[in-house]
């Protein structure tokens, strides 16, 4: 008589027990056939440990050592007003909030107005500036504003709206021909057709495109700031010990760039979110 | 009355207004005849392209769509890619400008016919677009409201469409979140909400299994059914399906000359009038053996000379 067996389903408790904790790692990382968040922390952890190994032990001597990075850190968190880290932290943090602002707003304008055929020509000489250094206009912004604050927002906004513009542009072109229809064979005028394909229905793509360009911003203010340095700002304190070869304090900044650019990438994408739910949706179908 | 239809083609966006085939006047035949509801008039359009040649898609295509009383219209536009479909489905919407002739249609029983504007004709076109960033009742609502319906007037119709066709759950959801099928059912229901009597279809049945083929098909009669003037043009390829829904199919597709080769344009070739064979609205119109003659015969015997 053939033995009765039965099976039942393994809790995931027995799926580990008795196995190592490289053994439990594998098993996690069959369980999650498509990796899941436990995955991607793991290898997010991998790769920190492995920059970290690398920067203790660097051949490049050139880069400081964490050592030295911690204490430049601490050094310029003491300095006094306008030597200061969060001071100058704080000047460039508002410098890029205002120039993405206004050059979100400009851009939108411009490659909305890329519609109408009267504006391409205009459209596509802002898009081929881009490959024009903005500082090459530095006399430009003299002539039109006063040197320091209004002069900045203006080269940022300006500069980062080449960008953007292009970018922005791409994402209109992009559009399907099916959409515009759809709006007018509802009956749709042509400015309810331009609001609500145009607009509203690259909403989400437009914000994708602005969190991509606002890192060409952080390259550009630095550049800005190292030519203007009337108000500090982190491009001036870069240059500022760089010309002394505080190597240790440059590296601070750009970590306190790199850990500024994430927390924008992370309100970006919570805005996508909140402002446009059915992307959230369509990115988990 | 004359002066009013005249105002209503001098206005009309659609086609080659100074046709002489287009001129408003009374409708032909008699009251006792089925008037027709859509005509398509020696309709040509031709392309120019890159190399400077001129390319003809459609000649001289005709067609009239009629009345037929106490029952919808369902016809087909059949004929194989590149036949020149698409062309004449957007010419029938308003979306394109024919290079010759053009597309009148009725306003309601009785009353003359005028040339056809950009958004009397609703279209389901093929993947079913949705504006995607609002959700399935506000796609209802909205379009209906732009075009002058209460918002509280067009929030009540498109319940009530949603009830009829079973999409009330679905009613909060995202276009994304839609199967094929029911974004199909809301393309739909969004032409439906404007009021409107002509609905053209482009490749209803396209890439779908024979299951959901019957499904469409069953939609496809069930909406049509809800008013008599309904009148659902399907631009299709599939010729089994073609024949199960509609009461009349147009073979569209390029004639041939002496040697057998296609002369350029595409025209209608046939004409099959399925009331008048007999199979038009027979649940059991698949075991009816003149319906596989048909079909045989377009799939062999026409649709390789197209």
């Amino acid at each position: 008589m053939a033995a009765k067996t039965t099976t039942t389903a393994p809790t995931t408790s027995r799926l580990f027990s008795g196995l190592t904790p490289g053994s439990a790692y594998f098993q996690a990382v069959r369980l999650h056939g498509d990796p899941g968040f436990f995955v991607r922390a793991n290898l997010l952890v991998l790769w920190l440990a492995a920059f970290a190994l690398f920067w203790l032990f660097n051949p490049i001597k050139a880069l400081p050592y964490p050592s030295e990075l911690w204490r430049a850190l601490g050094q310029m968190w003491a300095a006094p007003g306008s030597q200061g880290l969060v001071y100058n932290t704080y000047v460039t943090l508002k410098l890029n909030v205002v120039g993405l602002l206004y050059s979100t707003i400009l851009s939108l304008i411009i490659a909305y107005m890329s519609v109408l055929p009267f504006f391409q020509p205009f459209n596509k000489l802002v898009q081929w500036l881009r490959y024009i250094p903005i500082i090459g206009f530095n006399l430009v912004f003299l002539t039109l504003f006063t040197i320091g604050w209004p002069m900045k927002v203006a080269m940022l906004t300006v500069g980062m709206s080449f960008f953007l513009v292009t970018s922005m542009t791409a994402v209109i072109a992009s559009i399907p021909r099916m959409k515009f229809e759809l709006a007018r064979v509802l009956g749709y005028n042509d400015l309810q057709t331009f609001y609500t394909v145009v607009v509203r229905g690259t909403g989400p793509q437009m914000l994708e495109v602005i969190a991509q360009n606002a890192a060409i911003g952080w390259v550009m203010i630095t550049a800005i700031e190292t030519y203007n340095r009337t108000e500090g700002g982190i491009g001036s304190q870069i240059y500022a010990y760089s010309s002394v070869n505080n190597l240790p304090a440059v590296y601070a900044y750009l970590i306190i760039i790199g850990i500024i650019a994430i927390a924008e990438d992370w309100l970006f994408a919570l805005v996508k979110r909140v402002a446009f739910p059915h992307t959230t949706v369509a990115e988990r179908a | 009355m004359p002066t009013d239809a005249k105002q209503d083609t001098d206005s009309a966006g659609g086609g080659g207004s100074d046709n002489a085939y287009c001129a408003p006047g009374p409708l032909p035949g008699s009251a006792e005849l089925l008037e027709p509801l859509l005509m398509v008039e020696q309709l040509s359009k031709s392309f120019k392209t890159n190399d400077g040649n001129t390319l003809v898609v459609l000649k001289d295509l005709s067609l009239t769509i009629r009345n037929i009383k106490h029952k919808p219209q369902v016809v087909s536009l059949l004929g194989p890619s590149g036949a020149g479909k698409t062309t004449a489905l957007r010419i029938m919407a308003g979306l394109d400008k024919p290079t010759a002739g053009c597309v009148r249609l009725s306003e309601g029983e009785g009353k003359p016919l005028r040339e056809t504007r950009v958004g009397d004709v609703g279209v389901v076109f093929q993947r079913y677009p949705l504006f995607d960033d609002i959700n399935v009742l506000n796609n209802l609502i909205e379009p209906a409201v732009r075009a002058g319906m209460a918002k509280q007037a067009a929030r009540d119709k498109a319940l009530r469409l949603l009830d009829e066709f079973d999409m009330v759950k679905q009613g909060l959801a995202w276009p994304q979140q839609l199967s094929g099928g029911q974004r199909q059912r809301v393309a739909i229901l969004q032409q439906l909400m404007q009021d409107r009597h002509f609905i053209i279809l482009d490749e209803p049945f396209s890439g779908l299994d024979p299951v959901n083929i019957i499904n469409v098909i069953d939609l496809i009669v069930s909406t049509a059914n809800q008013h008599t003037l309904n009148t659902f043009i399907i631009v299709t390829h599939d010729v089994t399906s073609a024949l199960i829904v509609s009461d009349t199919v147009f073979l569209l597709g390029r004639p041939r000359d002496g040697k057998d080769s296609p002369i350029p344009g595409a025209r209608v070739m046939k004409q099959y009038d399925l009331i008048a064979e007999g199979l038009a609205y027979r649940p059991d119109i698949e075991d009816l053996p003149r319906f596989s003659e048909i079909r045989k015969e377009i799939k062999l015997v026409e649709f390789p000379r197209l």
